[in-house]
């Protein structure tokens, strides 16, 4: 067949990562990178690796490659990839929100950086391509589009097949919003996306949403409860859809928790900071509404000693979550934390790949960084001591299905696919409980 | 997160990381042969990067929009009390002392002030 020559071919790239040891991995479709491309203009012809799901070929023919970077944990591999290919002669560009934080070492591998929101920007960046003219910089930091412009994402461009578990498909990830007013001190959220709250037209949203061929999502966005009367009216307009949904924390309002459950909440991320009573019923709360929670615990805070942690561990075996994932934390570029660890020296690895919040980087105020090692692991095993992680998720996986077989929104395994996981065949003796 | 003004007389515009339009509190005491700078974050009111972020850069710009030589400075950074039930959140002041190159501020050294050393600065 022959060419367009007004096609451009680009080569759009999310790089691989360490995933953490012991955890159970599940590979979700990348936002970041479909985002990205249904910004692109028309004459863009989009070819994607989601290098965690499958290999990279450097031999496909391209014109252009772009990489998407969501984690520090994948500079350094973005970087490699970028060097093998202006190795052969490919121009690089970067960009998405690690692309942001690591700018100035990003550029050292790049022959274009964009920084900030991609909508209505990419005439301009492929024209100068054309003319060979691209800028090193494109610098739209503090610069947001309309929100109008965002969506909805291309994921027509992810391989179905590799986001998939014995047959279960992942989640989709969504997003209804961006930017926060909120300062919260391990998050570069404001940084990124500005710290006003801008959510986008419900109709946009709801147009999006009923684009997506998957009745599971991940609502991405860091917290809906910023805007009470759009986030209700969000739950309202959604309810028709019969989505099955996860996100980050929902207002603690009777009525806002009610149009969340009747809007398909699935379950929530909710962070445990301490041991009160009003995180005790905060998980209550959700429950009541039949909407599950998985607590997010953040160790190694200045406020925390080894007794603390101890304490919360035992605490949260006690308040019914469903799930708990820990972290430790890392302090990234252009958070509050990064300004006073740094301002106080404590900061004591600089290598991006141990920036995976499983790994102390940092010198802890009240423990050695192995110390901290330590109960990051502890934390780990004492939750999921009695059941399994793997027991935990089917529980909540059971729940939403038995929630889509009542409104008919169910659909069985794919059976062509019950043998893989994530493209790979299933080696069928790696786990003991094989629940999924 | 209502930022406490106790150390600033004036907001001072900045341009922080990849000129990102930003914002600070600011102090200026003049004394016989110092002038001591005083510089607060102001968080959810600054738009864009932290006055730690902007470091030296930011001292260049205090210095020469207020025609002062950074030699004959004592620059101190303020995280102003947020009331916050997060100990993060304290008040907190830095001294930071730095070498000059090329005229802008390089390789800044900080050291946590006690009270008495903000009282004898003020």
């Amino acid at each position: 067949m022959k060419r367009d020559p007004d096609t451009i071919k680009l080569k759009l790239i999310y790089p691989k990562w360490k995933k953490l040891p012991g955890q159970t991995t599940f590979n979700l479709p990348p936002h970041g990178p479909v985002v990205y491309a249904a910004t692109l203009p028309e004459y863009v012809e989009v070819s994607f690796t989601d290098e965690n799901v499958e290999e990279l070929n450097f031999d496909e023919p391209c014109d252009l490659v772009a990489i998407s970077m969501m984690l520090s944990t994948q500079v350094k591999r973005g970087w490699a990839i970028a060097d093998e290919y202006r190795r052969r002669g490919k121009q690089v560009m970067f960009g998405g929100i690690s692309t942001m934080l690591h700018a100035e070492e990003t550029l050292l591998h790049a022959d274009c950086v964009t920084l900030g929101e991609a909508e209505g920007r990419q005439e301009q960046i492929f024209d100068d391509w054309r003319k060979g003219q691209l800028k090193k910089v494109y610098n739209f930091m503090g610069k947001q589009p309309p929100i109008e412009l965002v969506g909805p994402a291309r994921r027509d461009l992810y391989k179905r097949e590799l986001y998939n578990h014995k047959g279960v498909q992942m989640v989709d990830l969504f997003h209804a919003s961006r930017g926060c007013r909120f300062s919260c001190y391990p998050c570069a959220v404001s940084y990124l996306g500005g710290r006003c709250f801008r959510p986008r037209p419900i109709e946009k949203a709801i147009e999006e949403l009923e684009t997506i061929d998957n009745n599971r999502l991940f609502i991405v966005d860091n917290s809906l409860a910023q805007d009470t009367q759009w986030e209700m009216d969000l739950f309202r307009e959604m309810i028709p859809l019969k989505k099955k949904w996860i996100s980050h924390t929902i207002e603690d309002k009777p009525e806002v928790l009610d149009l969340a459950a009747q809007a398909g909440a699935w379950y929530v991320y909710q962070a445990v900071y301490d041991t009160s009573d009003y995180i005790k019923e905060r998980v209550k709360r959700y429950h009541d509404y039949g909407i599950g929670v998985e607590g997010t615990i953040l160790l190694g805070l200045d406020n925390q000693t080894e007794d603390d942690i101890l304490r919360l561990i035992d605490f949260l075996l006690k308040i019914d979550l469903d799930l708990a994932e820990f972290t430790v934390l890392a302090p990234f570029p252009h958070t509050k934390a990064y300004d006073d660890l740094m301002r106080q020296g404590r900061i004591f690895d600089h290598d991006w790949d141990h920036y995976n919040a499983g790994q102390v980087v940092y010198q802890p105020k009240h423990m050695s960084p192995e110390r901290l090692q330590e109960l990051y692991e502890y934390a780990w095993k004492s939750f999921y001591h009695d059941e399994t992680q793997e027991e935990k998720m089917f529980k909540l996986f059971t729940n939403v299905v038995l929630r889509e077989m009542e409104d008919g929104t169910y659909r069985p395994r794919d059976r062509k696919l019950a043998n893989k996981t994530f493209g790979k065949t299933v080696d069928r003796t790696a786990s003991k409980t094989n629940l999924f | 997160m209502k930022v406490d003004d106790k150390y600033f007389d004036e907001i001072f515009d900045f341009a922080g990381q990849w000129d990102m339009p930003s914002k600070c509190g600011l102090k200026i005491i003049k004394k016989e042969d110092v002038t001591v700078i005083i510089t607060t974050e102001l968080y959810q009111d600054n738009p864009g990067t932290s006055i730690t972020y902007a470091g030296g850069s930011l001292i260049r710009q205090i210095c020469d929009a207020k025609g002062l030589d950074p030699l004959h400075i004592i620059y101190v950074e303020c995280n102003p009390n947020t009331n916050s039930k997060l100990s993060f959140y304290d008040e907190e002041l830095f001294r930071v002392d730095f070498r000059l190159e090329d005229g802008t501020p390089t390789d800044l050294k900080y050291t946590q002030l006690s009270q008495d050393e903000i009282k004898n600065l003020l």
